[in-house]
């Protein structure tokens, strides 16, 4: 190896560079840059529980909840049912705050007319009764589960799938699943601003830069998982994951439940008296 | 005129503030060392600096050209504008994805419509000035932690940037490698570019005689230095020696 | 590809539940085998899982301006294995429906059969049935193409029987308001034009990098590999079959080719689709050379299914063949 003087720069690092400039047609990576940004920092923000301190719901009892709407209005065709559900879940809409009411609604109103767009050509083909009641349908569970997702910390839902007796390693695989979610996504976002920054041109083989961003991703996650292991072992890992204890009141769960409890008693036998 | 000017230029992560009210002018050819404690600012500095992120409140100029989010929004401003800052990462990792180091090395001048002489006399010349011609059919992935920082380097010199940003460039790196990669970075400065590092390495640093720029806890610049004017401030030379 | 929620009918979502809960419970037994020899395959699971959340909302460009997204799921069983994929999987899709909002809860498992079971295994299996013939890349892009074009097939299926399954007395259809005249074709031919080829690239070229760059970190088999799971999974599959009687509103047994043929004609002349989407389109895009579209459609029908059954076995076999020679 020949060492060079370091105070003998090789020419073309002595002059300036000329700058060139091509046009270029897709931005994938900043495009892509964005949509990492927004889920980091999703992520990053556990969207604060809204219910009120004094009234909260235990978080198994919430994913149960959640549960017995989305059956109840996917099961029922009743016009009168599905307005009842819908004045449930208004009712719950309520204690919400201001500014995330406004949240729910504009990704709310959003996935619902993305959902309707796709069943509208229908209507040539089955009528607009069809279309409508589909509409509400869907309308309504998206509000359901989007009212969840709002109201739902990560923690409270992995707490709440443990409460429902989910196995233990199907629980830590999601903590770990959400942990390294931020993790990779950050390793994901810098390596794209690496690349950035060097991507002095328009790329000529972007999906070989595609290849080699997740070849390197899947690398880097192999050596956490490596890391991860030796951490747990390190600190006794047991096959337990051991949630908080929560601070709810029984008796508050079930009366929450009640309406729900009754609609579902009424569902089913309510079919043999006509009433659905 | 200054060929980096910062007016009252702030930076808010979502919870908490990054930077508070800088001014700040770098002329062409100035060596600048950013100094201070843990999450004080100056990573995130260097990361507006080269266009990765834009201010939340202020502006920020490089040749006398305003720094926006529209102008970084368009694909061939922000080309024009990585192809004048190169930036060295903190955590190198990220900046190397190719197959091999000298594959590497010559990802950038390759865009830059070079001929294959020109880039195999660059990535050769690049490797040679970072002490890594050993490296070169090596994998980045499999280097460690300060073959990739030379390895790293190499690659941004490769594109001889105007402006040579480097977050954290002596970390991990042996002590004879400390004082190689320092003198090259002076025979850079020789060479007219302007260099902004961030350090902790103040000792080594010294050496080289860099203008200071020392943040506070607050996000703020504390102090803007040159080297003899921190010579005559021995507490805060002190309170350097001990970040 | 994700399902959302209202477009499958319960009862066809809890069917479908049923029938993967035996490949979860194959799966799960097949890791912890794997996790013996391999310790950290454990936490690689979840990890692996948030790697392929964001392969899914990574999006790559396509000719004409917009942009499509990978699933993943055949380079993820070739990067971990097949059924440390499946349960990686799983857990990406329960993350996106529950938090997210990808896919719907209750069709949670029509998705996973989807994506986490069938993408990964069809994909897996043309890789190493082609491996053995040492075109491992061929393998991989044969399977990625292929192991998203039958997942997004049987997804097709899965909502284009809706209208047959759940209705009202007049016919008006209570979920997919599609019938297989139209979701086959629809999910078939963006998958076959767009999304397979997209899969098929992103995942050789992720994997030409790993395979060039760390070799030893991909996924080697085990080569004791017992031929036990597989034909636990087939039996359990078809002692599972009759559930399928549970899923329809309607007397599915009763169905005799014939019956299926009025029943398919009736229900797609209502629709008043043309004649040719009638004949069957899709059937068209698999077999161009012969004339197929000029069949009764029951005909069609019962070949493409045991064309697909005959494909699969022909699968299985390359890979027994595979464990007599490595024994």
């Amino acid at each position: 190896m020949t060492l060079k003087q370091p105070n003998k720069l090789p020419d073309w690092l002595e002059q300036p560079n000329q700058l060139s400039s091509q046009r270029q047609r897709h931005n994938f990576l900043a495009h892509n840059q964005q949509h990492l940004q927004q889920l980091l920092a999703r992520l990053s923000q556990p969207l604060p529980a809204v219910q009120s301190k004094k009234w909260q719901l235990s978080p198994a009892m919430s994913l149960v909840r959640l549960g017995i709407l989305v059956l109840l209005i996917a099961l029922t065709n009743n016009t009168g049912w599905l307005w009842l559900l819908g004045l449930l879940i208004a009712g719950h809409l309520l204690l919400l705050s201001p500014s995330q009411f406004r949240r729910f609604c504009r990704s709310w109103l959003m996935s619902t007319v993305i959902a309707l767009l796709i069943v509208l050509p229908s209507y040539w083909l089955v009528g607009s009764a069809t279309v409508l009641l589909f509409g509400f349908k869907t309308g309504l569970i998206l509000a359901s589960t989007q009212y969840y997702r709002l109201t739902t910390t990560f923690q409270a839902l992995l707490s709440g799938l443990k409460a429902l007796h989910c196995p233990n390693i199907l629980i830590m695989t999601l903590a770990i699943a959400i942990t390294y979610l931020r993790m990779l996504g950050h390793y994901l976002l810098q390596t794209m601003q690496a690349l950035d920054m060097r991507l002095v041109a328009p790329a000529k083989h972007p999906y070989r830069l595609i290849g080699t961003l997740f070849g390197n991703l899947f690398l880097k996650s192999q050596a956490y998982a490596l890391e991860l292991y030796a951490a747990m072992e390190a600190r006794g890992f047991n096959g337990h994951y051991v949630n908080q204890p929560t601070t709810t009141n029984r008796w508050h769960d079930v009366l929450t439940l009640t309406p729900y409890l009754v609609l579902v008693t009424l569902f089913i036998f309510g079919r043999y008296y006509g009433i659905n | 005129m200054a060929l980096i000017k910062l007016t009252a230029l702030s930076y808010d992560y979502p919870n908490t503030r990054g930077l508070d009210q800088l001014n700040l002018e770098i002329n062409s050819g100035d060596f600048v060392c950013l100094m201070g404690p843990n999450g004080s600012g100056k990573s995130t500095l260097l990361r507006i600096l080269s266009g990765l992120e834009n201010a939340s409140q202020g502006d920020y100029h490089f040749d006398g050209q305003a720094i926006t989010a529209d102008y970084l929004a368009n694909p061939q401003d922000r080309q024009r504008l990585h192809q004048q800052i190169g930036l060295v990462f903190q955590n190198t990792d990220v900046q190397l994805f190719n197959t091999s180091v000298a594959e590497e090395v010559a990802f950038g001048p390759r865009q830059l419509g070079l001929s294959d002489a020109e880039v195999a006399q660059r990535v050769t010349d690049c490797l040679d000035l970072t002490h890594s011609s050993d490296l070169r059919e090596r994998v980045p992935y499999q280097l460690s932690g300060g073959e990739k920082k030379r390895v790293a380097l190499a690659s941004v010199l490769a594109l001889n940037p105007k402006v040579l940003l480097l977050d954290e460039p002596l970390n991990g790196l042996t002590i004879a490698a400390q004082q190689q990669m320092l003198t090259l970075l002076q025979a850079l400065r020789a060479a007219g570019k302007t260099i902004v590092m961030a350090s902790h390495n103040f000792k080594q640093v010294q050496a080289i005689e860099p203008r200071f720029v020392i943040f506070n806890v607050a996000h703020q610049i504390q102090a803007d230095l040159s080297a003899a004017e921190l010579a005559a401030q021995p507490e805060q030379q002190a309170e350097l020696l001990t970040l | 590809m994700h399902i959302p929620d209202n477009y499958l009918s319960p009862a066809t979502c809890g069917t479908l539940v049923l029938a993967v809960a035996p490949v979860w419970t194959v799966a799960v037994i097949k890791v912890k085998a794997q996790v013996k020899a391999k310790r950290e395959t454990l936490p690689m699971l979840g990890i692996a899982a948030s790697l392929a959340f964001l392969i899914m909302m990574f999006n790559l460009p396509i000719p004409g301006g917009t942009t499509a997204h990978a699933v993943g799921g055949t380079l993820l069983a070739v990067l971990i294995g097949p059924w440390a994929a499946v349960l990686a999987l799983t857990v990406t899709l329960l993350l996106q429906a529950l938090l997210f909002g990808d896919g719907g809860i209750l069709a949670f498992g029509a998705n996973a059969l989807n994506m986490a079971v069938i993408m990964p295994m069809v994909g897996y299996a043309c890789y190493r049935l082609v491996q053995k013939w040492r075109h491992p890349k061929i393998g991989l892009f044969v399977g990625a193409y292929l192991g998203i074009n039958v997942a997004a097939l049987v997804a097709g299926i899965e909502l284009g029987l809706q209208p047959l399954l759940a209705h009202t007395a007049s016919g008006a259809p209570l979920y997919c308001p599609y019938g297989l005249n139209v979701t086959v074709p629809a999910m078939l031919a963006a998958h076959l034009l767009v999304a397979g080829w997209v899969e098929a690239i992103f995942t050789i070229l992720v994997y030409q990098f790993v395979a060039k760059v760390a070799p030893t970190n991909l996924y080697t088999p085990t080569p004791t590999q017992s031929r036990r799971p597989w034909a636990y999974l087939l039996g359990g599959l078809v002692l599972l079959s009759p559930l399928g009687l549970l899923a329809s509103n309607t007397a599915w047994g009763e169905w005799s080719p014939a019956e299926l043929k009025q029943r398919l004609v009736a229900q797609h002349l209502s629709q008043q689709g043309p004649q040719g989407m009638v004949r069957g389109l899709h059937f068209k895009a698999l077999f161009q050379d012969y004339t197929i579209g000029n069949l009764p459609i029951s005909v069609g029908y019962i070949l493409s299914a045991v064309t697909a059954v005959l494909i699969f076995l022909l699968l299985m076999r390359g890979l027994q063949h595979d464990t007599q020679t490595t024994k």
